[in-house]
């Protein structure tokens, strides 16, 4: 039962592997995600071509990219940084939600008498503010109990969900729109609080994604820097060294967890305030923003800064994705290669620990 | 309340609960054997879709269609856990990030999502279900009758599948190797049982279940199919293996409770009581949470014995 | 000859960056007890992991009974005979006695009949003079009857060659002695017992022919009867080596207490009682050695002192400041510097850097940080500095202290604590595992600090390093301190009495 190839503990992780890690994850995902296509009857070739073309080929189709890149970038950093420290905070979901309720209720409430600006920051803080308190939960729970963040953060998926229905369908709720009979739906902010948009070489950036791009460089000091980050880094490495010099784990688990859950609320904010500018309690759901931020953050390895590259590539795939939705476009196609590319940089995340070997010769490597 | 309508919640608890038991039961052999499996709710919604293609296309009597869409549901869910296995024992990945990725990839927008398009499994209410028997004749019997005679096979199945899982873990050498591997698979491996095999089957066991109860939900509770109709069982399974202290006995009562909780909003409205219909939906999600807490406490910790080597990659040549 | 129970030729086996075992010739006959004799490091427990199957050798061969024989597994092994006892028991936990002895035996039937495994497991214990309960669940028992359910596991299997790996290390002396003649009785009906230790005196006594390994290669193999303590300590370290007590510059001063401990007491991780009221005081210079079979104790009072553990009563005081319950960051800033047992993973984050290591404890500091932020360069050039004055081997200060020697990690962990200007250093088990020119260091270090007037508390479990480096003894047993003697005229025969719980006053 001796398989030719073995895996062999690497002693060093070459610099290299950091980019060629999330590349491999994806070409491997997409030779994956071919056969699943030639499978159920489709060219990979042409639906490969056409996700590339309605994603990303033309300043009509970066500006949809741009747009989904946006929340997936916050999702994914949200992801990232509480990962990092070896919480797995799932609840990017329901934080984004709760934040935009935080946001959604601070424009409402002062967007017609505050300036503008005032207007922007405060629904920045509440966005955050709400997400952080809601993510906290999990936190406080993990740190104080040592219940499993993962289901809990992802039954307050369902909960948020759940909460945003009320909101807007099932109650006379302030963010609702009273005018609204049909089909009920948010309360629109006034218009000139909607969020700035700037045109860079003929494509409209949002403000939000700004945000994003200045909260990945923070994150990064932060991570590179800061003391914080040196004990998160402790920590996640070995808990027992953490304990030994006295680091507050307690502490920086609650800590860290709330930070992920504002970043995930500066994302719910950004949905109302660049795009949305109601509470879309169906629009907000409709998206599993929160779960691709998980993909987004492990073929980012982590990083902040890389979580803005992958997600303008998987704001491509999923706004290929609504645009190309039809009868030989079917829907979960895009669901699914993101899955794959989860899938695959998970397995490729061994070859940071491992390489493969020859079992052969034990002298020789075979790959990587 | 009056008893009858105690009797509703009953028989619709165990109606609701049954899914959520098999999944669970998967998920102790899973993790008695050391592995955590998070792609509970992918091979659930990938059981459910193949069941209700199998329940439209294939041909042959009733029985016959619901037999094959079964096993082709378990199949289909042990084929997806075969992945989780390969992730996490042959390439040592990262439990919980391996599982994630299975519920992404095969989950309410993933996979079973793409098969249902394709294969216009929405389409139809499916017409060979799983429906409730009437056992001996006795199911309009007062209190018992709907209690205990007027379930479909699936539940019945869940009772006997109880007995023997109790069985097969606690009083079988098999049983006892797999929870060695679980506890400590340095020892297994030691003692020449196989940790990578027992992981590999109890992994694919564990799958074939999850889909199992994918395939209730579509032939039995809604019945067609629905994106993403589990709607986070497959993630309460997943509590109810810690709420059932890894034994399956205590895992189909916990089962049930949350079947009573997922169903008290439907027997209640029906009955016309005015409870706001989010709290009630919001009610397992919560329960859950509230749950975990309890047994994670330090006090319930020592006494519930998870697995000791859970999620924990082994790898045999470490120095 | 044939009546060679084992015999291996030309072992060898390579992991990433070692050497284990180079070209190894091993022979064991029928009926004896071979021991197995090298330091730490010198591929002991690697040759009997490729015996045992657990790892495949790069070259060589095995021969059982005369037969070339090559195990895939240790399934592979364990049928053809070959048990082992690792020195880190292979049981589980929850599981019963009699579960484990029949854990993956071919010959348990399907369902497994509880009363008739019982039965047979207590005979077999009765046969070979072994007390243990076969219904007791593992984690219920002695470190010393654990081992016992680890040899019944591999005789109950039929094995008739058994390795056992530093069988003693974890045993009181007395269990020790009650193992050798289990020991005896086995080789009295034909089996073969391949004793692995570095302990010299043990050796002597228990084995009738002794293969002797160093650097992953065989010395030599000679019959005890013919071999003294002394050729055996050559054979093993390449040189002469004499144990002496170490000589201080500067004798420590009993009388100016640097800590002391007053009736402390504490729980460990599962919440039992680990400390009984612990009294005990260091003096400026003075190094009080705590000896002990390991468990009794030891590493809860290291942590209670480092602030790693809450103590539930009593009293702490560094000079004669109390010492916050619990909360390492003060005690470090009080002076208490703490080389932990485990130094990889609790004395240093094994991922990390050589600087950011060294920074660990003084990260938070004017010095290194300021408004929260780091100063990278100021971490680089102490930590160059530390790595120069320390002699610590490695590329560069980047380098994670994970890819460095066991010597050079422990150089680290100690460049960082000393740094710290300490009033006391609790060290625990300081030389475990290194080589012996890395022992010498460590051992001079410590003096070194002791001499400039630092306290030291020394846990060890190795009575030579005690009595060669420590002022005054006590002794551990159960979480109490039984006995506090002046090193000079304490002997082992007596130390060994009172780790294995006798009274002081039996002792005399």
């Amino acid at each position: 039962m001796r398989s030719p190839v073995r895996l062999e503990r690497r002693l060093t992780q070459p610099r290299w592997l950091n980019s060629a890690i999330p590349v491999f994850s994806l070409m491997g995902a997409l030779v994956v995600g071919a056969v699943v296509l030639l499978a159920t009857g489709k060219n990979p070739l042409d639906v490969y071509w056409r996700i590339l073309d309605r994603g990303f080929l033309s300043q009509r189709a970066v500006t949809g990219t741009l747009r989904t890149a946006t929340p997936l970038a916050f999702t994914g950093m949200c992801a990232a940084a509480a990962f990092r420290l070896g919480v797995i905070n799932i609840g990017g979901e329901g934080q984004l939600y709760i934040g935009a309720v935080g946001a959604a209720l601070v424009g409402l409430w002062i967007g017609g008498s505050a300036p503008v600006g005032i207007t922007i920051i405060v629904m920045v803080l509440a966005g955050m503010l709400f997400g952080a308190m809601y993510a906290s939960i999990v936190g406080v729970l993990r740190s104080q109990f040592n219940t499993n963040e993962i289901i809990t953060s992802l039954m307050m998926n369902y909960v948020a969900g759940i909460v945003l229905n009320y909101l807007i369908f099932n109650s006379r709720s302030y963010w609702r729109d009273p005018r609204s009979v049909g089909f009920p739906s948010g309360k629109p902010l006034e218009k000139r609080t909607f969020w700035p948009t700037y045109e860079v070489f003929s494509t409209s950036v949002s403000f939000g994604f700004l945000l994003a791009i200045a909260a990945a460089i923070v994150l990064w000091v932060v991570y590179k820097r800061s003391r914080l980050g040196f004990e998160i880094g402790i920590i996640a490495d070995s808990p027992r060294a953490a304990r030994y010099v006295g680091i507050r784990t307690k502490w920086t688990i609650v800590a860290v967890t709330a930070m992920s859950g504002a970043l995930a609320g500066l994302g719910g904010t950004s949905q109302v305030g660049d795009f949305a500018h109601y509470l879309d309690a169906k629009g907000l759901q409709l998206n599993n923003f929160g779960y691709t931020g998980i993909v987004v953050a492990a073929l980012a390895r982590l990083n902040p800064l890389g979580a803005i590259l992958v997600a303008v590539l998987m704001g491509g795939l999923t706004n290929a994705g609504y645009s190309l939705q039809g009868p030989d476009f079917p829907s979960g196609l895009v669901g699914t290669l993101q899955g794959l590319i989860l899938f695959t940089a998970v397995a490729g995340e061994i070859l940071t620990k491992y390489r493969l070997r020859s079992n052969r010769n034990a002298v020789k490597a075979v790959a990587v | 309340m009056n008893s009858n309508l105690l009797v509703v919640i009953a028989a619709s608890a165990i109606f609701y609960g049954t899914p959520l038991f098999f999944a669970a039961l998967g998920g102790v052999f899973t993790e008695r054997s050391g592995v955590l499996n998070l792609g509970v709710e992918g091979m659930m919604l990938i059981g459910g879709v193949t069941a209700a293609w199998s329940s439209l296309h294939v041909g042959g009597s009733a029985w016959f269609t619901v037999l094959v869409a079964l096993c082709i549901a378990m199949l289909a869910g042990s084929i997806l856990a075969s992945l989780h296995a390969f992730l996490c024992v042959t390439l040592r990945a990262n439990q919980t990030v391996a599982g994630l990725s299975i519920t992404i990839f095969a989950g309410a927008v993933g996979l079973s999502s793409y098969f249902a398009n394709i294969w216009k499994a929405a389409q139809d209410p499916v017409t060979r279900q799983v429906r409730k028997l009437d056992v001996l004749g006795l199911a309009d019997a007062p209190i018992l009758g709907p209690l205990l005679f007027n379930h479909t096979i699936l539940t019945y199945l869940s009772w006997v599948m109880c007995a023997v899982a109790s069985w097969y873990l606690f009083r079988t050498k098999i049983g006892l190797q797999v929870r060695a591997v679980g506890e400590s698979p340095q020892t297994a491996d030691a003692m020449g049982i196989s940790v990578v095999k027992y992981r590999y089957i109890h992994t694919m066991l564990g799958g074939a279940l999850a889909g199992l109860g994918g395939a209730f939900y579509s032939l039995a509770i809604v019945p067609t199919w629905v994106d993403g109709m589990t709607k986070g069982a497959g993630w309460i399974a997943i509590a109810l293996v810690i709420f059932g202290f890894w034994r399956p006995g205590l895992t189909l009562l916990g089962a049930y409770l949350f079947g009573a909780l997922q169903s008290l909003g439907t027997v209640l409205k029906a009955r016309s009581f005015d409870i706001p219909g989010d709290v009630l939906d919001a009610l397992p999600f919560v329960m859950t949470i509230v749950v975990l807490v309890l047994v994670s406490t330090r006090f319930a910790h020592k006494r519930i014995g998870a697995p000791a080597a859970l999620g924990v990659p082994y790898e045999r040549e470490e120095r | 000859m044939t009546n060679s129970a084992v015999r291996m030729t030309g072992v060898v086996k390579r992991f990433p960056g070692v050497i284990a075992n180079d070209g190894v010739n091993f022979e064991v006959l029928k009926g004896e007890v071979h021991a197995l004799l090298g330091e730490n490091g010198a591929g002991k427990s690697t040759l009997s992991n490729i015996l045992t199957g657990l790892y495949r050798p790069d070259e060589g061969s095995i021969d059982l009974d005369g037969t070339p024989v090559s195990f895939s597994s240790p399934k592979a092994a364990l049928d053809a005979g070959i048990g082992m006892v690792h020195q880190h028991f292979r049981l589980v936990e929850p599981f019963t006695v009699a579960e484990n002895v029949i854990l993956g035996n071919p010959q348990t039937a399907f369902v497994i009949d509880t009363d008739s495994t019982v039965e047979r497991v207590a005979d077999l214990a009765r046969r070979y003079d072994m007390a243990v309960d076969p219904n007791a669940k593992i984690w219920q028992l002695s470190v010393g009857e654990q081992q016992r359910v680890e040899i019944l596991k591999v005789l109950y299997r039929g094995a008739g060659v058994l390795i056992l790996d530093e069988p003693t290390a974890v045993l009181t002396p007395i269990e020790a002695e009650a193992l050798f003649k289990t020991l005896r009785a086995m080789t009295a009906e034909g089996r073969t017992v391949i004793f692995i230790s570095h302990k010299l005196d043990e050796v002597m006594s228990v084995s009738d022919r002794i293969t002797v390994l160093r650097g992953g290669r065989t010395v030599g193999t000679v019959a005890t009867r013919d071999t003294s303590t002394r050729e055996l300590a050559g054979m093993m370290v390449g040189r002469s080596v004499e144990f002496s007590r170490a000589t201080r510059r500067n004798p420590g001063d009993p009388g100016d207490v640097v800590l002391s401990l007053t009736d402390v007491s504490c729980e460990d991780d599962r919440g039992r009682e680990a400390l009984h009221g612990i009294d005990v005081t260091i003096g400026r210079g003075e190094i009080v050695g705590v000896a002990g079979v390991a468990g009794n104790g030891q590493r809860e009072l290291a942590e209670v002192i480092a602030g790693m553990r809450t103590f539930t009563s009593g009293r702490i005081l560094v000079g004669d400041k109390p010492l916050a319950n619990g909360r390492a960051r003060s005690a470090i800033a009080d002076g208490v510097a703490h080389v932990p047992e485990d130094r990889l993973h609790t004395g240093l984050a094994a991922g990390h850097s050589v600087e950011d290591n060294i920074a660990l404890k003084n990260y938070r500091t004017p010095l290194l940080s300021r408004f929260g932020m780091l100063k990278r360069n100021v971490i680089t050039s102490q930590a160059c500095d530390l790595v120069t004055r320390y002699d610590v081997k490695t590329p560069d200060t980047a380098t994670p202290v994970r890819l460095l020697s066991g010597g050079n990690v422990q150089k680290v962990l100690l460049a960082r604590e000393f740094s710290t200007k300490p009033k006391v250093l609790i060290a625990a088990s300081p030389t475990r595992g290194l080589d012996v020119g890395a022992i010498e260091t460590v051992r001079q270090r410590l003096v070194e600090a002791a001499d400039d007037g630092v306290g030291i508390l020394l846990i060890c479990e190795d009575l030579e390093e005690i009595m060669s480096l420590a002022d005054r003894i006590v002794v551990m047993y159960e979480g109490r301190l039984v006995a506090d003697m002046p090193a000079v005229g304490a002997t082992r025969e007596q130390l060994g009495l009172l780790m294995g719980g006798a009274t002081p006053e039996t002792s005399q």
